[in-house]
């Protein structure tokens, strides 16, 4: 009779991925990742081959779609910088400078193996779509095309949890399916109210040989805020947010 | 007035001393912060209602003097210095904020202290010092001595009514503000215009307040509407009130694709004065209606190589005409000087050359190219930059390359070079130097 529950549950389980949708389970992804409007604290944690660490610490607001903002806190050389993504548009704000200059998402702001995209990241629905999805193990693979020849990245390949809905790794890709950058989800922690996720992400790239970045996560919670926090104007005043 | 000729010997130590400190610098451990593996502590994050922070800067700089040029002579007509002459350069920038509910007072103070042939001498400067207060995320109201900063140029801004001049060849550089009361007013919309913003401002002017901004005892009044549409930056810009002339004008910056982006200023000034200079050293005043404006792009190549180039047309700037017969009078008074001791015609020519002669760019069509790649070779946090000013007037140029390192914690490099070309009577033949060589440290704290 177990025998039988047993078997009956291996196939209950292999069902969905034959009936799954991949954009719903990207949306679920995003939703168990962020919720859709956001405040959070990271560390961004540049590692060289020898071992030479430089690090930022990082304020990020988010809203929406299509609306993220961030603000260095330390070190004190980016203290006050401010950068701002509505949409495809990008600024970054430097206070001696005292006015915001477009960037690009493939630019960074912190140097390192992570770039503007991977800082300003906007939800993965937004950006991209599901083009495939196979089973991987106990993991879906989805294979994610972007919607925009904006968009840093042209394909993704995605590993995910299925139990917890999150991802595990994030191949990045040209057109030709080249890597890029790969990043690893790690050390999923509670953050309080729902909100389970990984607190560490990690990416290396083969074109950095031996380098390698990491982002970590702290007081991450879901709050509301006016589009106006989102403007060009408002770039001196993300402090007032915190 | 004392003053001092530099020894070659004591130039050698100096420049020795700096390679020093360069080198014991660049061998410090790139830790220099505590770097806990993989945590972020809840005391990095909390905030405090006040802020204490700023940088230190060490800037010694080399200047290979130009012996015939016109502003050489001007500066220097009447003392012996020393070829090249050396500079020191130490600077505190402190700023500090205070936070209370929506209000936050704000000042950032500068102390310059130089080392020349003229001896130490020092100056401080309030260079910002404002009161915000924001009742919501859509208004902003601010008081005080602040700068704004207009316009999207890189090198130049001809919207940028309310700014000091900047140097193009260090457009960075923070500069003193004025004092001004102004407003953010900000909405977001859904939609092809996703957000507006007006910004009116007063500006006083009198004995104690603005005295330098233009003609005294008139409350000026400016303002700029931005617009966020159909992803283009777009402003438009006026002031008016009678210590400048009227003016407006508009600007805008777009990205064409993610890493190629255009932008632009156009500003008409009413009746813009300017004091040209002839060979006898007789100013006369013209007011024309004169039209200005830059075009520029930036271009991000694939292998991280950033191209910033701009086009500027200044109507109100001196021709070439204009700049060749200032230069003459300066030659034709040195040479009298020289002859004769009379120091009457070069004392004026040298109070010309305080004014839109001396200024940085002060003719009418130039190009700037700036070319700067980062990490080449795989070199961390080091950005070797060129830059180009060229006068498309009179055909002379400068060449600045400049090797930047920002790989230890709160700690930035720059060694910078400036060479100047120019046939006599242009503009950069006729500056006070050949070349420049700086070099500069900046702790932040």
């Amino acid at each position: 009779m177990l025998k039988v529950i047993y078997i009956l549950m291996v196939w209950l389980l292999a069902f969905p991925a034959y009936g799954l949708d991949g954009n719903q389970l990207l949306k679920q992804v995003d939703r168990n990742l962020a919720p859709e409007s956001y405040e959070a604290y990271r560390k961004i944690i540049n590692i060289e081959p020898d071992g030479k660490k430089k690090e930022f610490t990082y304020f990020t607001v988010k809203k929406g779609a299509d609306k993220i903002a961030g603000l260095f806190l330390a070190p004190a050389s980016e203290k006050g910088r401010t950068t701002l993504r509505v949409g495809e548009n990008m600024w970054l704000f430097i206070p001696n400078v005292g006015k915001p200059i477009r960037i690009t998402s493939l630019q960074s702001v912190v140097g390192g193996v992570f770039n503007n995209a991977d800082i300003l990241n906007l939800d993965y629905t937004e950006e991209y779509h599901v083009e495939k999805i196979e089973e991987s193990g106990e993991e879906m693979l989805l294979m994610l095309k972007a919607k925009t020849k904006s968009v840093a990245y042209d394909r993704l390949k995605m590993w995910v949890d299925m139990k917890k809905k999150l991802p595990t790794r994030l191949e990045c890709l040209t057109e030709a399916s080249m890597l890029i950058k790969t990043i690893y989800f790690k050390e999923v922690k509670d953050f309080g109210a729902g909100l389970v996720r990984p607190a560490v992400i990690e990416t290396d790239s083969p074109l950095y040989k031996g380098f390698k970045s990491v982002m970590v996560f702290a007081k991450m919670k879901k709050r509301d805020f006016k589009d106006e926090a989102f403007t060009l104007t408002n770039m001196p005043n993300i402090d007032s947010l915190r | 007035m004392a003053f001092r000729r530099t020894s070659n010997a004591e130039r050698r130590t100096d420049l020795s001393r700096i390679v020093i400190l360069f080198w014991i610098l660049l061998s410090l451990p790139g830790k220099l912060v505590l770097a806990e593996d993989y945590k972020l502590e809840l005391s990095e994050i909390d905030k405090k209602p006040y802020h204490l922070g700023g940088y230190l800067e060490f800037r010694p700089v080399l200047n290979g003097l130009d012996r015939g040029a016109a502003l050489y002579q001007v500066q220097f007509y009447n003392q012996n210095v020393g070829n090249p002459l050396g500079v020191t350069n130490e600077k505190l920038q402190l700023e500090g904020s205070l936070e209370k509910g929506i209000s936050r007072l704000f000042a950032r103070v500068n102390t310059d202290i130089q080392n020349s042939y003229q001896g130490w001498t020092e100056k401080t400067t309030l260079y910002e010092g404002f009161l915000s207060v924001k009742p919501s995320s859509a208004l902003v109201l601010e008081a005080g001595k602040k700068t704004m900063k207009w316009g999207k140029g890189y090198a130049w801004n001809p919207v940028a009514f309310l700014d000091r001049p900047k140097n193009p060849d260090d457009p960075d550089l923070d500069l003193e503000g004025y004092s001004v009361f102004s407003v953010d007013y900000t909405k977001s919309f859904a939609g092809p215009l996703k957000t507006l913003s007006f910004t009116p401002v007063l500006v006083p002017v009198g004995d104690s307040i603005n005295e330098d901004f233009g003609d005294r005892y008139y409350l000026n009044f400016a303002g700029k509407l931005y617009f966020l549409f159909y992803d283009t930056d777009i402003d438009l810009l006026f002031l008016s009130g009678g210590s400048k002339t009227p003016r407006f004008g508009f600007d805008f910056s777009r990205n064409i694709t993610p890493n190629f982006e255009v932008h632009g200023e156009w500003a008409w000034t009413s009746q813009a004065k300017k004091t040209p200079v002839d060979e006898n050293g007789k100013p006369s005043l013209s007011e024309v209606n004169a039209q200005s404006y830059l075009l520029g792009l930036r271009y991000l190549t694939s292998r991280d190589t950033t191209l910033i180039f701009e086009y500027y047309r200044n109507e109100a700037g001196f021709t070439t005409r204009e700049t060749e017969a200032y230069f003459s009078f300066v030659h034709a008074s040195y040479d009298l000087y020289r002859r004769t001791g009379n120091d009457g015609p070069i004392q004026r020519a040298a109070n010309f050359s305080q004014g839109l002669y001396g200024r940085f760019t002060p003719m009418q069509d130039y190009l700037y190219l700036r070319i700067s790649q980062k990490e080449p070779f795989d070199i961390l946090y080091f950005t070797p930059a060129l830059t180009g000013i060229y006068n498309l007037d009179d055909r002379s140029f400068s060449l600045s390359p400049e090797l930047l390192y920002a790989g230890i914690t709160n700690l930035e490099f720059r060694l910078k070079g400036t060479f100047l070309y120019g046939e006599r009577l242009t503009e950069f033949g006729e500056k006070q130097n050949d070349y420049r060589i700086e070099f500069r440290v900046r702790y932040f704290f």
